[in-house]
């Protein structure tokens, strides 16, 4: 990512590819439960590192700009762990950690 | 009490090696000792990290250049001081312990410090290892999963090993060891999940536990009546994850505490000692000889846990033994250190919860923003959470009678949760929503800054506009104070003005703790480099400041 212009332009590509999975392929449906149970986890255990509802990030990733398509990518991020994130697997069940990428995703757009 | 000291001293002196590191020279470590060795954390058993070397001054200081760089091969930041014994120089992280040479940083020897990667779910802030202690021929080390060691100085060979706590139970450490009158001891962190924060006391030879204060009260102790009549204080908080400083003569070591457990106070109505407060303790037992309460009924996340730095002043005339601290929320405390008596808190950074401290009862006198968080608004605070100073330790010069110290400015946006916790062991244990205020354009982070520690008035303030600073700082009898930056910056500072004397950019931030030492006459200095140790200390380095540890060593260019 080096150069000025490579972040606004890398931007620019993951919010074409967020319009067009969200008109042909958008995540979910999920379950209203399901978002609050995860804004829930969320809020207790990610947010001191990735910020109150996803701001305020103190790490380098914004959860906001996670590519839907790469579902599989984050269930195993969270659950094995990832550079300096710990393991989350042995702590939540697969269903709490499908409440989590079911928050990420829809959980704070309007 | 002297000759009490010294007859324990000749003592454990009489009864290890001479090739050993020994109790007197623990003793006289920034106290008259040899500049030769950096033994205790703070450089010094009163943590003023002050050295009387004046090779490198604000004349000279132009010619320091670096004489060797090792990586730690750590991508979890740097906070940890090292420490020097004979030409060797040890230093930690939490992957690993190691030794080199101190004049040409050839390695020694290298420990690796092994913990399961789910631990890092227990450390609220950041990972990080602040450093080792040294005793006769041992380095202590205690690892983030709540486990002490003794490596052999001069192998790194693991000697003993023992847990202190279980980490699935939220509880993990990153401070240094200390050992104190012949006593090994560790504090613990974990005040984000309802632990019930303590001091541990270890026999230094075997490992095995003395005796452990915890630092919530319960049944039976007088000071149980700060808590409600239930077990509260069982999760209460109190933890000790900054190294106490020791007083050989009074023979009490004081240790900070931390916020109170949950965030919340809502479910632990009281003051709830010991939590936001320093304890004076007896090193051989554990004792509590007296407390003094930062933070009354604690609510704000204001851990009282920085270094409480000891120094001989002159207040109103007399000299006194006194204990300084720059608090979390935003007071700067001188206290008497035989008595716990407070002498002055004054506000040293913008504080909107309380007016002042009432230097008659001790205690803060809150304001309007404080009673309307106590009733569940939200509010704005002044300090942030973070704090006015936190961890990163202050230096002190006794000839100038001044502190150095980072201070940052920053406002949250805080509430206390309607819902109140329900503890999970192991989860975050907080009912609190908090987050930070927008900065004002044109305001800075903080500053670095050279305070009167009775008064707080600053002699400089250098103010920090594109990132604050979380390292700790070095004073020394050169005219210069010792600092870094996020950015990597090495710093030296006229210790008069602030002015940036010298610099240079280490391979990544500095937010660690720089000494100073000699080596057949030759004066070094020596920091570690490497972005974070703390979540905080990263915030607004995405992409702008690469990770990454080493230590770095620097000296006078030989003509």
């Amino acid at each position: 990512m080096a150069g000025s212009k490579a972040p606004g332009l890398a931007a620019g590509i993951a919010l074409a590819v967020l319009t067009a999975t969200a008109s042909a392929q958008a995540p979910g449906p999920f379950l209203k439960e399901q978002v609050k149970l995860g804004a829930d986890i969320y809020e207790r255990n990610c947010a001191p590192c990735h910020g109150p509802r996803m701001l305020d990030s103190q790490v380098p990733v914004d959860l906001r700009k996670f590519p839907p398509e790469q579902k599989d990518r984050f269930i195993t991020s969270v659950t094995k762990g990832k550079n300096q994130m710990p393991p989350w697997g042995g702590l939540f069940k697969p269903e709490e950690i499908e409440a989590i990428w079911a928050y990420v995703m829809v959980g704070e757009k309007q | 009490m002297r000759k009490l000291v010294w007859s324990l001293v000749f003592f454990f002196a009489a009864s290890i090696t001479a090739s050993a590191q020994t109790a007197q020279e623990l003793l006289r470590d920034g106290n008259g000792g040899s500049t030769d060795n950096v033994l205790t954390y703070g450089m010094g058993y009163h943590q003023q990290r002050y050295s009387p070397l004046t090779q490198i001054n604000r004349k000279t200081v132009k010619r320091l250049v670096p004489v060797w760089s090792v990586s730690l091969a750590n991508e979890f930041g740097e906070q940890g001081q090292p420490l020097v014994y004979n030409g060797v120089l040890y230093a930690a992280n939490v992957k690993r312990v190691v030794a080199v040479e101190a004049a040409t940083g050839k390695q020694l020897w290298m420990t690796p410090l092994e913990w399961d990667a789910a631990v890092a779910r227990v450390v609220c802030c950041g990972l990080s290892n602040r450093g080792i202690a040294l005793y006769e021929g041992k380095v202590f080390v205690a690892s983030l999963d709540a486990f002490i060691r003794a490596l052999d100085a001069k192998t790194g060979k693991e000697l003993w090993k023992t847990k202190v706590a279980e980490w699935k139970d939220g509880y993990s450490i990153t401070s240094a060891p200390t050992v104190a009158n012949g006593v090994l001891m560790t504090g613990m962190t974990g005040g984000e999940y309802g632990v019930r924060g303590f001091v541990a006391g270890y026999d230094p030879e075997t490992g095995k536990e003395l005796w452990r204060r915890f630092m919530t009260a319960g049944p039976g102790e007088k000071a149980y009546e700060t808590w409600p009549k239930d077990d509260a204080y069982l999760r209460g908080g109190a933890s000790t994850w900054i190294t106490g400083s020791y007083d050989p003569e009074l023979d009490l070591t004081y240790w900070g505490t931390s916020n109170g457990g949950p965030w919340t106070a809502v479910p632990r109505p009281g003051d709830n000692l010991w939590v936001a407060s320093v304890v004076a303790m007896r090193p051989r037992t554990g004792e509590i000889v007296w407390h003094y309460q930062w933070t009354p009924a604690e609510t704000y996340d204001f851990d009282g846990n920085n270094e409480n730095l000891l120094a001989d002043i002159v207040v109103g005339g007399t000299k006194r033994k006194v204990l300084i601290h720059a608090d979390r929320n935003g007071f700067l405390y001188t206290l008497d250190r035989a008595s716990g008596k407070l002498l002055a808190a004054n506000p040293y950074v913008k504080v909107n919860w309380a007016e002042r401290i009432d230097l008659a009862t001790g205690r803060p006198v809150e304001t309007e923003v404080a009673r309307k968080l106590r009733a569940g608004e939200k509010v704005e605070v002044q300090p942030r959470w973070t704090g006015g100073k936190n961890w990163m330790p202050m230096a002190f010069n006794p000839k100038k009678g001044r502190i150095y110290l980072p201070m940052l400015e920053e406002t949250s946006v805080y509430q206390l949760n309607k819902d109140l916790p329900v503890y999970k062991a192991g989860e975050r244990y907080m009912g609190v929503t908090n987050t930070t205020a927008d900065r004002k354009p044109g305001e800075p982070w903080g500053y670095l800054g050279a305070l009167d520690p009775l008064t707080a008035k600053p002699a400089w303030r250098v103010p920090l506009m594109e990132f604050p600073s979380w390292s700790g700082m070095l004073s020394t009898a050169g005219g210069l104070v010792f600092s870094g930056l996020p950015t990597g910056e090495f710093l030296a500072l006229d210790e008069d003005t602030g002015k940036v004397l010298w610099q240079f950019r280490t391979g990544s931030g500095v937010n660690a703790q720089p000494i100073t030492y000699t080596i057949n006459g030759r004066q070094y200095v020596s920091v570690l480099s490497g972005l974070g140790g703390g979540t905080s200390s990263r915030r607004g380095t995405t992409g702008k400041v690469q990770p990454g540890g080493s230590v770095w060593t620097f000296a006078l260019m030989a003509d």
